[in-house]
């Protein structure tokens, strides 16, 4: 857009925003069908970040408008314009321009070291907000024109701030040239700070590099800990290497940068990772590319120390051939007095802990029914919906053929009788095709997380969940349990009994799902080898387990971190070689760093929004299983 | 009515397809076919695969037989069937038969859509033995060293009923597709549908942004294809922003929400 034109609507926008700022009729268009709540906008904007790349961000409402690189802090209204909508476009903004900071390389690591040392007093950090926010309108201006063009519709107070800003535009063009970094702003500062501070635009917030500084530095150690984790538990067997190198105690492992698909110019972090041994090379599709991303946007490339070589000596036992990997069947032992005992991994030494998790299995409590019939009749259109879309599913129909009567002739039954005749053979009867409807030969175990941190909201969610479900699997007639799990450390384990295989959806069954409530823990491996070992017993041609989850497995004893998932990889992995499918449903917002991982790329789903959870859970269930 | 034989195209290719190699795929696929080695081609929809195996076919200079499989699938499908004509039966072949006796490509697309039964008529295919048995026919079909089966599959469908056996895959060499690097898509767009860089590199943003949203209420991103799609409109006189709604948005989702959003990410690159 020109100037010119862009000057006409902005002049449009003025006399609204005057119009608003007239006290008089402020309190006319602060009404609430002209204002713009955040949680009108939240969930939006958390998807339109989403999809502009980069770090996964944190959508929060709070008094000061500003980002710590790791959330975006909106104010809790926003009432600036006339319009509703208009003040949703502002919150669009306002993400934007934040997001901006974090992708254009306002808040590099070394940019922060500087700022903290040499600028973060009180006069240095707005001049440098100002000088960031011209460089960055840039920078947005060549990689998303539409934005920009509301940048500059939206983004006065009014006539005079637009004009000021001219003159600081004026004195910080060279910050509008490509390729410019929040350095050449840095460098601006002593030339520009003399003059009169314009206005902060409609979306732009402040700046608090402390609190950056402070999140970043503990993100940066994080990062660095993971990475260098991932490049130790990578399988080099799976690796195009040459086996009589894994031994060679010279050679060793190192990360590298493939730098021709790394575009820092256009800021698209995007990175092909490698992993060298001597002179060979392979490249690791899918490495962690949020966690590398994380790293590229902290950091101008991959720090040489983060790709530090690691002798292969120190861990030669996951290398070598004939390393301990434990015996791939898992190993319960017989029930004992209730308990059974199941064994976990360990993947810092590549070994299992045996008999080390006990596990009792109790009767869930039971609650009041009512909350199942205030579930029915909150969801009622719903259920009808499910109902209708289930009985859907069993409507679906196979043609049978050789049948001894039928909808249709069945030709190839009539060649063959015909045949068999002129070969003096007796014709047969079984000569028609009909459909009938197919059968579905499914045994699915729910296994629901009742730790603590369900609590509230997400419990109430799983228990509406598992009432709807129960709704549509009766219609289905699909063999089904439900099991809660939760426990205090590896000695207290415990799965709770809501249904079995083979009792009815009854009223204890529906008193039970009342009765679940947050209990502990976490400890998801023990609960998936008790409970796939009596998915195993069951006779189905596909067995399902599927979890409802709202966090990363953990337990109060060191089960948690790299170690949880890894031993909740292992007893997925010990289950799906009996022929069990798993599958995880969660509410957890971080959970695409480990449940890829742990169940597989396509073996998870995360749902937004707890309140749709429910609703959620039906629709996936009926997309497995059809 | 007696069914007919499955729908299939055989295409000699006489004019080079576009194809961007990513890897070393075409050499794999070369040297699979060399040695008889049926290829699985694995990835989301509408990165390549289908462009692929046309380019191979005219590379080894080989005509293609594609069969898109759906759930009502047989082996008579693909195999072939009697069917009756002026008081005589007459045996047609299926398309993988006709492949067989011809020596083609023959390209199984979205093979585990096809019921399940189906896919153990190419076992013995696939394997050293590479025979096709026709048995309404008493037949058994030896495949010609020209002969290369290859199907294709997208391993992110999230249904346990449509998964590819091990007894089917652990025949195959697979090769995994995934969407191109951005250097690759924007060349593919530019060549696909002359457009200039700046229009395919804004779509090429586009796409990677909607693919930052797979799983997180998108079950997948845009795929080349619809960036293609998209690009066509551009250069046949739509404006950017109906054409990334229509060819993009509108395409991925019918959830109102992601929907708004999809159309904000498309109005904000153009």
């Amino acid at each position: 857009m020109s100037e010119h034109k862009t000057k006409n609507v902005l002049d449009n926008i003025l006399i609204k925003k005057s119009m608003c700022d007239n006290e008089v009729l402020n309190a006319d268009y602060l009404k609430p069908a002209v204002q713009c709540e955040f949680s009108e906008a939240s969930n939006f904007i958390r998807h339109f970040v989403r999809g502009l790349g980069g770090r996964e961000l944190q959508i929060i409402s709070d008094k000061q408008t500003f980002t710590d690189t790791e959330s975006l802090y909106l104010p809790a209204v926003y009432a600036i314009f006339p319009f509703a909508k208009t003040n949703f476009t502002l919150y669009k903004l306002t993400a934007a321009h934040l997001w901006a900071q974090t992708w254009y390389g306002t808040w590099c690591y070394e940019i922060v070291e500087k700022l903290i040392r040499h600028c973060s007093t009180d006069d240095v950090m707005p001049v440098f907000n100002r000088l960031e926010c011209i460089r960055l309108d840039a920078c947005m201006a060549r990689d998303f024109p539409g934005l920009a063009r509301e940048f500059e519709i939206f983004g006065y107070t009014n006539d005079y701030a637009f004009a000021q800003w001219s003159q600081w535009r004026e004195y910080g063009r060279t910050l509008i040239e490509s390729g410019t970094t929040a350095e050449d702003s840095i460098r601006l500062i002593d030339q520009v700070k003399q003059l009169p501070l314009p206005p902060l635009k409609n979306y732009q917030g402040e700046m608090f590099v402390n609190q950056v500084h402070k999140v970043m530095i503990e993100r940066i150690e994080r990062d660095k800990s993971e990475l260098t984790r991932m490049i130790q538990s990578i399988d080099v067997n799976e690796m195009k290497f040459k086996k009589s190198n894994f031994r060679d105690a010279s050679l060793t492992r190192r990360l590298g940068l493939k730098n021709s698909d790394y575009d820092y110019e256009n800021q698209k972090p995007e990175a092909n990772i490698q992993l060298m041994m001597g002179a060979e090379m392979d490249t690791l599709s899918n490495f962690r590319p949020e966690l590398i991303s994380s790293i590229l946007q902290d950091f101008d490339g991959i720090p040489e120390e983060y790709l530090q070589l690691m002798d292969l000596g120190n861990d030669n036992k996951d290398l070598s051939p004939t390393a301990t990997t434990g015996n791939d069947r898992q190993q319960s032992e017989p029930k004992i007095s209730g308990i059974f005992r199941y064994r976990e991994w360990d993947y810092r030494v590549q070994q299992f802990h045996e008999n080390f998790c006990s596990l009792r299995e109790l009767p869930a409590t039971l609650g009041d029914e009512s909350f199942v019939d205030e579930t029915l009749k909150k969801y009622l259109h719903l259920v009808n919906s499910l109902k209708r879309t289930f009985e859907g599913v069993l409507l679906e129909s196979q043609l049978q053929r050789r049948q001894s009567d039928g909808d249709d002739l069945d030709l190839d039954a009539i060649i063959k009788a015909y045949a068999e005749v002129a070969n003096g053979q007796e014709m047969s009867e079984y000569l028609y095709t009909r459909y009938r409807n197919q059968s579905r030969n499914i045994a699915v175990m729910f296994m629901v997380d009742m730790s603590g941190s369900t609590v509230g909201w997400v419990n109430k969610a799983e228990k509406e969940s598992l009432v709807l479900l129960c709704e549509a699997l009766e219609i289905l007639g699909d063999r089904y349990a439900i099991f809660g799990f939760s426990g205090r450390s590896n000695q207290g384990c415990e799965v709770y009994r809501i249904k079995t295989f083979d009792q009815p959806y009854d009223l204890c069954v529906r008193q039970r799902i009342s009765g679940i409530k947050p209990k502990s823990f976490t400890r998801m491996g023990a609960a998936i080898r008790h409970l796939g070992s009596q998915l195993q017993l069951t006779l189905a041609h596909t067995k399902l387990l599927i979890t409802l989850s709202d966090g990363r497995p953990e337990d109060c004893d060191g089960y948690k971190g790299q170690y949880g998932i890894e031993d909740t990889r292992h007893a997925l992995r010990e289950i799906q070689k009996t022929d069990i499918q798993a599958f995880c449903i969660t509410i957890d917002k971080e959970a695409q760093e480990y449940l890829p991982y742990m169940y597989g790329a396509a073996n998870y789903t995360v749902i937004d929004e707890v309140d749709k959870l429910p609703q959620k859970v039906t629709e996936i269930y009926r997309r497995l299983t059809t | 009515m007696p069914k007919q034989p499955v729908n299939s195209s055989k295409r000699v290719l006489s004019n080079k397809p576009y194809y961007e190699p990513i890897g070393d795929e075409v050499a794999v696929f070369a040297a699979a076919y060399r040695n008889h080695l049926p290829v699985l081609l694995k990835g989301p929809t509408g990165c390549g695969k289908t462009r692929f195996v046309e380019y191979m076919a005219w590379h080894l200079k080989r005509s293609v037989i594609t069969v898109a499989c759906h759930d009502d699938l047989t082996t008579s499908d693909l195999v072939g069937r009697y069917l009756v004509k002026g008081g005589e039966t007459l045996w047609v072949d299926g398309p993988l038969t006709s492949a067989v006796r011809n020596g083609s490509i023959c390209y199984l697309d979205e093979i585990v859509e096809a019921r399940r039964d189906t896919s153990v008529v190419i076992h013995p295919l696939c394997d050293d033995r590479r025979l096709l048995p026709i048995e309404k026919r008493g037949e058994l079909l030896t495949a010609p060293p020209e002969f290369c089966l290859v199907i294709s599959y997208n391993p992110g469908y999230q249904s346990i009923l449509k998964d590819l056996k091990q007894s089917t895959r652990q025949r195959f060499v697979a090769l995994e597709f995934n969407y191109p690097s951005a250097s690759h898509e924007q060349r593919i767009i530019e060549k696909e549908t002359s457009s200039d860089s700046n229009i395919a590199s804004r779509l090429v943003k586009l796409g990677s942004m909607t693919r930052n949203l797979k799983g997180n209420g998108l079950d997948e991103g845009a795929s080349t294809r619809l960036l293609v799609n998209a690009a066509k409109l551009i250069s046949g006189g739509i404006s950017p922003v109906t054409a990334t709604d229509t060819a993009i948005a509108q395409a991925l989702t019918d959830d109102v929400d992601m929907l708004e959003v999809i159309q904000e990410l498309c109005r904000s690159v153009f």
